[in-house]
């Protein structure tokens, strides 16, 4: 039986659980690496981003019309002898599917994968009716006979070493098998499982595309199963989501091209079968084949309706958005999922099996944006993440105080920064002088969190030091506006420094806004969408962008928030628009400027070829969409850039994420740094400064020898003397 | 795309999923390798739904001679006992090295999914390069009403325990195609 956990305390003990798992990541590991290399193969010569706009918007104009599909493939299946059935709640699928089964005379059942059925928890509901269920997918077969859920969408024993399978089947067939022969093993199953099918009266699948033009069902499988489970039986029984309805054979044809690949990097699937009707069936008194179609609402109608979250019906189930999450990648999917899990999970748990199950697991997102980044149907999977916990957190009326506390501070730019100054005053002796680094944590951080020192705030906040340092350029070639970021303005400064030395020599003038407060990412982070707007509108008065010919972020995460969330954020203020285009037209990261707008050159830098490893932030990356430019800085700034494995995998702070889940956060923090210390490199590069924040504290706690560096400082010590 | 462009990209794609394929020419060839895959694999039994009785009869006498038996429909009495199954394809398609084969006929279903060994031969006039150019044809089949059209691209497989990949999970174990030119 699947137990997600309902409520914080539950849910970390089964994360430190999971989190003990070594197979479990390992095997995760493994997996991440080579899925990315066989997906970008099988994406070779493909405009991959035309194929997912012209879907999604395939999808998107589909569920505007849902009911219309249905009737027009109940029209379609019936014509061919099918019978087709909507059912409103899981409930009553299984229900009807039930049914069909008495008025059958069915006594074994045979199942071919369908996510569906996992959702209505059908085979509990048709074996506590006497009905005896055998799930055929091997992955399916499995963790049926260990009586749990899937641990994945598409793989669904990921979770299994061959020694459990294998230990597992010697019990079954109660006949030794060698632990170590996979290819025995799926030969215990074909044997096993033979004669299931051959005597099955009733076969149950799913359908990845139901087709409303000719009323046809389009199933993709590998092992051949669902061949089998529809065509040997003389019932077979089809359970759908409405979401899957596509109008005509082109929607699903295109689905096609990518599901395969974006799922496991195959061009196709062994087997995809279209069934359209009643075919031959010598099982069947009648010749014909017993053919119903289930079709399953379970909120889908409403959710196609929803504005916010319709998106999330475009989901094809390709699994992708787990195998890129560096969550999943830690804890695996019985712990971040309920039974539809990573990022989708994460959404559809609270709408398909509510609000109980959804409340702790949907806080596990880092904000990585590496799910929607591969998701081939363009879902903004983080976002609406965070939206799902805002309804939660509506739903129930109360709120955390961190919530209230934050949202009351940060509404008022003013009382934050004397916050953090007072703060800063008064962390005197916790702070490790030298070092910059608190020497204890605050009593209130657990064991959990000793993971990575914790900075000091400076002394100074570069706010304070601006007007003092401010150079006045004479007939300036550009005008630009810093907007530094909480960390930068309190927490770091000198990284803000090394922008104003890089700049001074290029007749650059830079200020410094005064009015500009936080960009209001961690008001996001903690579903306080309103505090979050107020915060928008501030910023985009204080930074008067018409004002300048750049506004420059050493942030990324700031730059990529003002840059997509602002838009969302500021969409109901119509009188903002202008001055918000312009923000955005003219926001860029501190890389880009330099090579793209300020072309540096190698002659202005010492070129001492210092070993140099490089961080790419989730946000420069995916967010911003900037991945040569920082590396062509360091290249050109006398650098010895030394690629690292996985660059572009979150480092694990995610803000507000590394505290509520210290353990996560130090495991892929862990990993990330490892793979830094085997380039050999003697600094870390990174531009975010909440990434330096992270790594630099791992580091430090690792006592690793590696300097963590924002680009820009590095970048400004190399600069040949004027 | 000319037609030996076509047969190759059909070869490479299909080689890549672990299909057999080679070129033959005309059925008397199809027949002949039939039989020795068989012989080679120890099968005993062969079906073959789609041959024209004038062919069916050679396989009949090539069988006896080697000591095969010719299975003949209804299948579903021997549905454990299947070792080949020769049938036809309807399409091939290039792009991905896949078989189309219409199979609304029952016993080409269990031919194809319940035999050890699945050998198709495909003229090669019928290799397309890809989906998009056989779509018509697919609709037109989708609204002809009831039908059973199945895409095979590769033999069965699974990557479901440790994602080791391991062929011939629940349908045939091998599969042979035959690019048949005319002689
Ligand atoms: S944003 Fe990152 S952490 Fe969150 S669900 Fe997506 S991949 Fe996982
Ligand atoms: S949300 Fe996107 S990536 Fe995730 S399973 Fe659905 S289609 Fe695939």
């Amino acid at each position: 039986m699947i137990q997600t956990a309902k409520d914080m305390k539950t849910y970390r003990k089964k994360i430190k659980a999971a989190l003990k798992n070594k197979f479990l990541r390992k095997a995760l590991d493994n997996f991440a690496s080579s899925y990315k290399a066989s997906r970008a193969k099988a994406f070779e010569g493909m405009d991959l981003s035309a194929l997912k706009g012209e879907i999604a918007q395939g999808k998107d104009q589909a569920l505007t019309v849902l009911e219309d599909l249905y009737l027009r493939f109940k029209t379609g299946a019936e014509a061919s002898g099918a019978v087709v059935h909507l059912a409103k709640t899981a409930e009553e699928a299984n229900e009807i599917i039930a049914r069909i089964a008495r008025d059958n005379k069915v006594t074994s059942i045979v199942k071919s994968k369908s996510m569906t059925a996992e959702e209505t928890h059908l085979n509990d509901h048709l074996e506590a009716r006497g009905f005896q269920v055998t799930e055929t997918d091997l992955g399916e077969w499995i963790i049926q006979l260990r009586h749990e859920g899937p641990s994945h969408m598409v793989m669904p024993a990921i979770h299994l070493s061959r020694g459990q399978v294998g230990t597992l089947f010697s019990d079954v067939t109660k006949t030794p098998v060698d632990l170590e022969d996979i290819d025995r093993m799926v030969k215990v199953a074909r044997k096993e499982l033979r004669p299931a099918f051959l005597s099955a009266d009733m076969g149950i699948s799913g359908a990845n595309m139901a087709i409303a033009e000719t009323g046809t069902l389009g199933i993709i499988s590998n092992e051949g199963n669902a061949r089998l489970t529809t065509t040997l039986p003389r019932v077979h029984v089809a359970l759908v989501g409405l979401d899957k309805l596509v109008p005509d054979l082109a929607a699903a044809l295109r689905i096609l091209r990518v599901l395969p690949r974006n799922a496991t990097g195959q061009a196709l699937t062994s087997y995809v079968t279209w069934i359209t009707g009643a075919v031959e069936c010598g099982a069947s008194a009648t010749g014909k084949k017993i053919l119903h179609i289930v079709f399953l609402d379970n909120s889908r109608l409403e959710l196609a309706r929803d504005p916010v979250f319709s998106e999330a019906l475009r989901c094809i189930r390709c699994g992708a958005c787990s195998n890129v999450c560096p969550v999943y990648g830690k804890v695996g999917g019985h712990t971040l999922g309920h039974v539809y899990i990573g990022a989708i999970g994460l959404i559809l748990t609270y709408f398909y099996h509510g609000k109980d199950n959804a409340r702790a697991i949907v806080k596990n997102c880092l904000n990585c944006q590496a799910c929607k980044s591969v998701c081939p149907v363009n879902i903004d999977l983080p976002f609406l993440i965070k939206q799902v916990y805002r309804r939660i957190l509506a739903d129930e009326g109360s709120k955390p105080v961190k919530n209230t506390i934050l949202s009351a501070v940060m509404k008022n730019r003013r009382l934050f920064h004397t916050l953090l100054r007072t703060a800063s005053a008064l962390q005197g002796p916790l702070v490790k002088k030298e070092a910059g680094v608190l020497r204890h944590l605050p009593f209130v951080f657990g064991k959990a969190h000793d993971f990575r020192t914790l900075p000091a705030l400076a002394e100074k906040p570069f706010r304070d030091q601006w007007p003092e340092i401010r150079p006045r350029i004479q007939n300036p070639r550009f005008r630009v506006a810093l907007f530094g970021g909480c960390v930068v303005d309190f927490v770091s400064p000198e990284q803000a420094l090394a922008l104003a030395r890089l700049l001074a020599p290029h007749r650059v003038q830079m200020e410094y806004p005064p009015g500009q407060s936080c960009c209001g990412l961690p008001a996001m982070m903690m579903a306080e969408e309103e505090t979050a707007a107020e915060v928008a509108v501030q910023n985009l008065e204080a930074l008067e962008p018409w004002r300048y010919d750049y506004i420059l972020v050493l942030c990324a995460s700031c730059g990529s928030h003002m840059k997509e969330g602002y838009s969302r954020l500021l969409a109901g203020k119509p009188e903002l628009a202008e001055k918000l285009r312009s923000l955005q037209d003219k926001l860029m990261d501190f890389s880009s400027f330099m090579v793209k707008v300020l072309k540096v050159r190698p002659e202005d830098f010492i070129q001492n070829q210092r070993r140099v490893a490089y961080h790419s932030p989730c946000h420069l990356c995916r967010g911003l969409g900037v991945t040569q430019e920082p590396r062509e800085l360091l290249r050109t700034a006398g650098l010895d850039y030394a690629p690292c494995k996985d660059e572009d995998i979150c480092c694990g702070f995610g803000g507000s994420y590394s505290l509520e889940f210290p353990e996560i956060s130090a495991e892929i923090l862990g990993q990330k740094l490892d793979h830094v210390e085997a380039t050999g490199a003697d600094v870390l590069v990174t531009d975010c400064p909440g990434c330096v924040l992270q790594l630099r504290g791992g580091m430090n706690k690792r006592k690793g020898r590696v300097q963590v560096r924002h680009i820009a400082e590095i970048v400004a010590e190399n600069l040949k003397a004027p | 795309m000319e037609q030996t462009e076509l047969m190759d990209r059909m070869k490479e794609k299909a080689g890549l999923v672990q299909a057999l394929v080679s070129t033959v020419t005309g059925m008397e060839e199809v027949l002949g390798r039939t039989v020795g895959i068989t012989l080679g694999q120890g099968g005993k039994t062969i079906v073959a739904p789609g041959l024209d009785p004038e062919n069916l009869q050679r396989l009949e006498d090539l069988c006896r001679a080697a000591g095969l038996t010719v299975l003949y429909p209804p299948f579903r009495p021997h549905l454990s006992a299947i070792h080949t199954a020769l049938t036809p394809a309807d399409w091939a398609i290039a792009e991905t090295g896949t078989l189309v084969l219409d199979s609304d006929s029952e016993d080409l279903r269990i031919a194809t999914m319940l035999s050890e060994t699945h050998v198709a031969w495909i003229p090669v006039s019928r290799i397309v390069p890809d989906t998009a150019a056989l779509s018509a044809r697919l609709i037109e089949k989708m609204k002809s009403g009831p039908g059973y059209l199945a895409f095979i691209t590769g033999p069965s497989r699974t990557a479901d325990i440790e994602r080791v990949l391991a062929i011939g999970v629940h349908g045939p174990q091998e599969l042979h195609i035959l690019m048949m030119e005319e002689p």
